[in-house]
């Protein structure tokens, strides 16, 4: 994190740092009082854009064409790292190739950001020694989230942006532990350290941990309401998390939750989801409990109990460890670092870290041993898989589009005094007076022609459903965009985004929906 | 008093001394490392001297982040009442605190023991002792000795400690601080003025090594030049509204109110640290914010900068430099200071008449009899209920401890009027003096405790706590022609004035009472001014938007009306209540006709809270919408800030 604070130049894509990860952007204040330049896109003047040198107001879903564009202005102009291209990549031909069409004037056209501003981007990150990407849902949450990345690896291996201080492509976690659940093996595709269970040595080395299990490939939560609602899966536990206001098309999610046999919901407050419930297990929150917390820097840090839990509830780890034994599994854990020492066993990347190293200031995997010092940076001097590997992301369109019968794309997103779907700051007095209520933002103009006005409340549809919700009308919008914040039950945003997949892994584009508006 | 006496304490005794005081006391030492050090108990971690400041200015023991303010409870009796102003077992011992914050205490105990004293902070206010210890050196954002509030303490301390090699110059400020020194008097060796010399030679070589050094001579002029200034937009660009310097700073003293409910027949009242750098601290209902992003990034400024010392006579910034340090857009005062001072020399705006104007509202002295306390309502009952218009009802009430009511003096402007379990609303007093055993409020429909009073009837109880406010002054009314001016429910207000000049009518010239509302249906006391209207020198004159057949009225804006009334408009004062676009509006045309604008007076209903000029909420530049009005004369309104 720091050293984004050293960086020359900072391109921000699909992040509202300021308001989402205040304490990275105040790195990037830091950067920009030492002179650096800040390059911003979003379909929103997002808070950064006061700020920045350059702006592209882009029509949400087409970060690809853009990206995509500015390595075709950084080759055509000439402005690529040849060393790095040639020591450290492959494969640069075949790409370099396949954005041979991929002008600016072509990238304007899908993405709506004028060809010069493209170029201005282009040019200044290519010719910049310590240039830096942040990203985050705005890049993720689309039809085109994988090839975006690629593109955005792409865009920093032709300019040798890879595996020095202040460079690279960084993704901002969502979560302060989104990133430690992911480590652990919180996902259908990869064992704790990202171990894929296809992996032969993957099954051998956790056997000799916990003996012998099947070792099989999850499903992601999407596909795991789809098999609800086939009558495949029986039962699901919910950890943690609030699917009725999180996940997409919020109909079809109440359905599934109404039809599985079996649901158990475990979480600190008593959410939207656990309506649906079976069985509520009362979790204990992070003032009263031990453990630790694995931030966007790869930090493993502690967090450490300030009050006993209250009423009945119990940390995570023990009500899971105290499942695992009721269904006759061995689970002698006496507290979360016994649980770290079986991960520095089961996972390399942890390998050396231990609650006792931690205990003052965290370390950064990858951490291999109990002397290792941790990782600050990835990928210097050779990528993980040895070369990197220019790939080629070809743009097509999937999923909703603005159509005579929804004329709007509406993009959703946090405000900044909210926390996802709102489950601990709709309860604190001071956060709920600030946004009392959910808002859609909409262009001045839009709003004019349509008679709208401040405040008003205003009806949005989808193919998936609809919403009622106050107005809130601004010209820091594109026009015919909606925004639309995902934190509140009373007008959830999910009721109307789909089930529009990224084909490779399947994330939902919740940053696109078509819409319309009806004035009530 | 024997403020001025000095000991020496040797350095290694000191732990046996804090050990001695924490017999009868708990004593609270610095604890941590780097920016983060902690007061806590004795005992429960290791003293240290290695420090800059600590990360909570000192205020945060004395005005707590939550305390309770009263309790409640309702049974088949009625509902009982209980303040909740700390008591403690043990009085605390501040060790360690340093000069800006012992500065903060100073100012925060003027600001809270001064006029409606604050029963919470007095009580644990009364049961601290602090004893400052003088810093040595600066940390990065300290300025102290540019705003002149340290660096060495010299006010808000009980006992000040100066560190030397071998031992400690310790300074009494108080009799409590000399009962400490009597009870470990063994370890204090009474010493001469010498000492001071030593002191004062300290004193200056830190003050030469702070890297920070301002001139603030000219600041204020400064500031009137620059209120518009360009840079307040960079600001407020950046403010995210994370209230991070306001809850950091020892000057700060805002609050909100919350309810907090065991259930339907339990709860209390309790009060959490407020921030004016967020958008609902000034926010009113159906989303009229005086302040947007501008205003309220800037107002902490002047607050800190002018406001508090204009007021209250003591610095509102203590250089503490915390509120810089935790800004995570850098946000920093002293920044903004050298942007003022610049932008002063290169780009002045002629001065802002509300920021040269020297205006001192007094705060009427003025003691509320309430029975448990200035935050605590006292029970009334509801003995009548009257609709008043589809969207307006009358309320009318007696306490439920008749003596409360012969306390009661017609002084104030308005009541905090409490639904218990829900919250509290001020509500304006549309009766005059001669109501001696009920209380008589109007209110109309629009927030959560209104909704709940809306549905209340005869036997219901609330709680009231008040009058509050400046009044309009009656007396001074007398001899001269009265013109009001109220459109819908905004005539409640002016009827705490209408109604004496009613039954002393004789001692006023021409009287108009000007009526005005959408449509008549809508008119807030209807029948009262039929009756008015029977007065011999009284005229009631409707001005609706759509005709009616129940009185004769003009159809268009009150302001028509005025050029054809029969008054001599330098004999006339006008009695105004609206939203303050129609008030200056109307105040033009008035003037137009005639009038001067100190005989023009207006009431400026804002977003009020504690009632007593603590919370902060209603904070108009210098002045406290609840206490310092809400009725000015529009000369006044004029020279504030235009944020209410």
């Amino acid at each position: 994190m720091n050293d984004l604070s050293d960086a020359e130049m900072i391109l921000v894509i699909g992040s509202n740092t300021t308001e989402q990860h205040p304490l990275a952007s105040t790195r990037i204040f830091e950067a920009l009082d030492k002179g650096a330049e800040l390059y911003v896109v979003d379909p929103r003047k997002i808070r950064l854009t006061d700020f920045a040198h350059g702006y592209a107001p882009i029509e949400p879903g087409t970060n690809l064409p853009m990206i995509n564009a500015m390595i075709h202005v950084i080759i055509e102009e000439d402005l690529i790292n040849e060393e790095f291209i040639k020591n450290r990549t492959e494969n640069y031909e075949e790409m370099k190739e396949s954005v041979k069409d991929c002008t600016p004037e072509w990238a304007q056209s899908i993405s709506k950001v004028p060809a010069d501003t493209i170029r201005q981007f282009a040019r200044k990150y290519a010719t910049t020694d310590k240039a830096m990407i942040i990203f985050t849902m705005g890049v993720t949450q689309q039809t085109t989230a994988v090839k975006s990345i690629r593109a955005l690896a792409n865009l920093a291996m032709i300019t040798g942006h890879v595996g020095r201080p202040s460079t690279g492509i960084n993704p901002l976690r969502g979560q302060n532990n989104v990133q430690g659940a992911g480590d652990m093996g919180a996902l259908p595709d990869f064992l704790p350290g990202y171990q894929r269970p296809e992996w032969p040595e993957t099954k051998e080395h956790f056997s000799k941990i916990w003996g012998d299990f099947s070792c099989l490939r999850g499903n992601n939560i999407i596909q795991m309401f789809n098999l609800i609602d086939e009558g495949i899966m029986k039962a699901a536990y919910i950890v943690g998390e609030n699917p009725v206001l999180s996940d997409p098309d919020q109909t079809h999610t109440m359905h599934c939750l109404e039809k599985v046999p079996f649901l158990v919901v475990q979480d600190i407050f008593f959410t939207e989801t656990a309506e649906y419930a079976d069985v509520v297990l009362p979790a204990a929150s992070f003032l009263e409990r031990e453990g630790t917390y694995t931030n966007t820097d790869r930090r493993v840090q502690m967090i450490h109990k300030v009050i006993e839990p209250i009423g009945d509830s119990k940390p995570d780890w023990e009500i899971i460890a105290e499942i695992m034994k009721r269904i006759g599994m061995d689970a002698n854990y006496e507290g979360p670092s016994d649980i770290m020492d079986e991960l520095n066993e089961a996972a390399e990347i942890y390998g050396g870290i231990t609650h006792d190293r931690i205990r003052e200031v965290g370390l950064q995997w990858p951490c291999l041993t109990k002397e290792h010092p941790g990782t600050p940076i990835l990928h210097v001097g050779e990528f993980k898989r040895g070369k990197g590997l220019f790939t080629v992301n070809d743009f097509e369109y999937i999923g909703d589009q603005r159509s005579e019968e929804y004329p709007f794309i509406l993009t959703t997103g946090r405000v900044t005094h909210m926390y996802h779907t709102g489950t601990m700051t709709r309860k604190v007095w001071t956060l709920a007076l600030e946004y009392p209520e959910g808002f859609v933002e909409i262009h001045t103009k839009d709003a004019e022609e349509l008679g709208i006005k401040d405040h008003q409340p205003i009806r949005i549809t989808s193919a998936r459903g609809s919403i009622v919700a106050p107005a809130l009308i601004t010209n820091r919008i594109n026009e015919k965009t909606l925004f639309v914040p995902f934190h509140f039950a009373e007008s959830p945003a999910n009721r109307l985004t789909g089930q529009n997949l990224d084909p490779i892994i399947n994330i939902p584009a919740l940053k696109v929906s078509a819409v319309r508006i009806e004035v009530e | 008093m024997e403020a001025n006496r000095l000991y020496k304490l040797n350095r290694d005794k000191l732990d046996q001394v804090l050990d001695i005081w924490n017999e009868n006391s708990s004593v609270y030492i610095p604890v941590g490392k780097g920016r983060d050090i902690q007061l806590l108990p004795l005992g429960e971690g290791e003293r240290t001297e290695d420090y800059i400041n600590l990360t909570l200015p000192v205020k945060e023991m004395v005005f707590e982040q939550k305390e309770g303010l009263f309790k409640w409870t309702r049974d088949e009796e009625g509902i009982h009442v209980e303040g909740l102003a700390h008591q403690h077992s043990k009085d605390r011992i501040l060790f360690g605190v340093r000069a800006c914050d012992t500065y903060g205490v100073a100012y925060t105990d003027r600001f809270y023991l001064g006029e409606f004293p604050d029963p919470n902070y007095k009580s644990r206010r009364t049961e601290t002792t602090i004893v400052a210890v003088n810093c040595l050196r600066a940390g990065e954002h300290c300025f102290c000795t540019s705003v002149g509030t340290g660096v060495f303490s010299t006010v808000g301390h009980d006992l000040a400690l100066t560190p030397f090699d071998s031992h400690y110059l310790v300074e009494v400020g108080t009799p409590k601080g000399q009962g400490l020194i009597d009870r470990a008097q063994t370890f204090f060796t009474e010493t001469d003025e010498g000492m001071l010399k030593e002191k004062n030679n300290l004193m200056a070589r830190v003050e030469e090594s702070f890297p920070l050094k301002m001139d603030l001579t000219n600041l204020w002029d400064d500031m009137a030049k620059t209120f518009n200034a360009d840079f307040w937009l960079d600001e407020a660009h950046a403010c995210i509204g994370c209230t991070g310097c306001t809850n950091v700073c020892p000057t700060c003293t805002c609050f909100n109110v919350v309810e907090e409910n065991t259930d339907e027949d339990h709860g209390q009242r309790v009060r959490y640290w407020d921030s004016c750098q967020i958008d609902h601290f000034t926010r009113n209902a159906e989303h009229h914010n005086p302040r947007d992003a501008v205003s309220r990034v800037r107002y902490r400024i002047y607050d800190k900068l002018k406001y508090i010392e204009e007021r209250f006579g003591y610095k509102g910034c203590s250089g503490c430099g915390r509120c810089t340090d935790v800004c995570p857009t850098y946000i920093s005062i002293i920044d903004i200071i050298g942007k003022i001072q610049e932008a002063a020399r290169e780009n002045p705006e002629p001065p802002a008449i509300h920021q040269i104007t020297k205006i001192r509202h007094e705060i009427m002295d003025r003691e509320i009899k309430s029975q448990n306390g200035l935050f605590s309502p006292d029970v009334a009952t509801i003995t009548r209920v009257k609709q008043e218009t589809p969207e307006i009802k009358r309320l009318f009430m007696k306490y439920d401890d008749p003596e409360l009511h012969k306390n009661y003096e017609h002084k104030g402007q308005f009541f905090q009027v409490t639904v218990f379990g829900e919250g509290e609303v001020p509500l304006s007093i549309p009766y005059g003096p001669e109501m001696t055993d009920e209380l008589v409020f109007d209110f109309k429909n629009v927030g959560s405790v209104t909704e709940k009073l809306f549905q209340m009837k005869e036997g219901d109880k609330v709680g009231l706590r008040g009058p509050y406010g400046r009044a309009f002054p009656y007396e001074s009314l007398k001899g001269r022609n009265l013109i009001f001016i109220g459109s819908g429910v905004a005539m409640a207000p002016l009827r705490t004035i209408i109604e004496p000049v009613m039954s002393n009518h004789a001692d006023f010239k021409q009287v108009y009472v000007m009526a005005s509302a959408l449509r008549y249906e809508k008119l807030l006391y209807k029948e009262e001014m039929l009756e008015w209207a029977k007065v011999p020198n009284l005229t009631v004159k409707y001005a609706l938007k759509y005709p009616t057949d129940k009185v004769d009225a003009y159809s268009g804006y009150v302001n028509d009306l005025l050029p054809d009334l029969d008054l001599d408009w330098t004999e006339t004062t006008a009695l105004l209540c609206a939203s303050p676009e129609r008030i200056k509006k109307l105040a033009r045309d008035l003037m137009d006709l005639g009038m001067k604008p100190t005989n023009i007076l207006v009431t400026l209903e804002t977003h009020m809270r504690c009632g007593a000029g603590k919370c902060g909420h209603c904070k108009v530049g210098s002045h406290y919408m609840c206490v310092d009005g809400p009725v000015f004369n529009y000369e006044e309104m004029m020279a504030l800030p235009n944020e209410y």
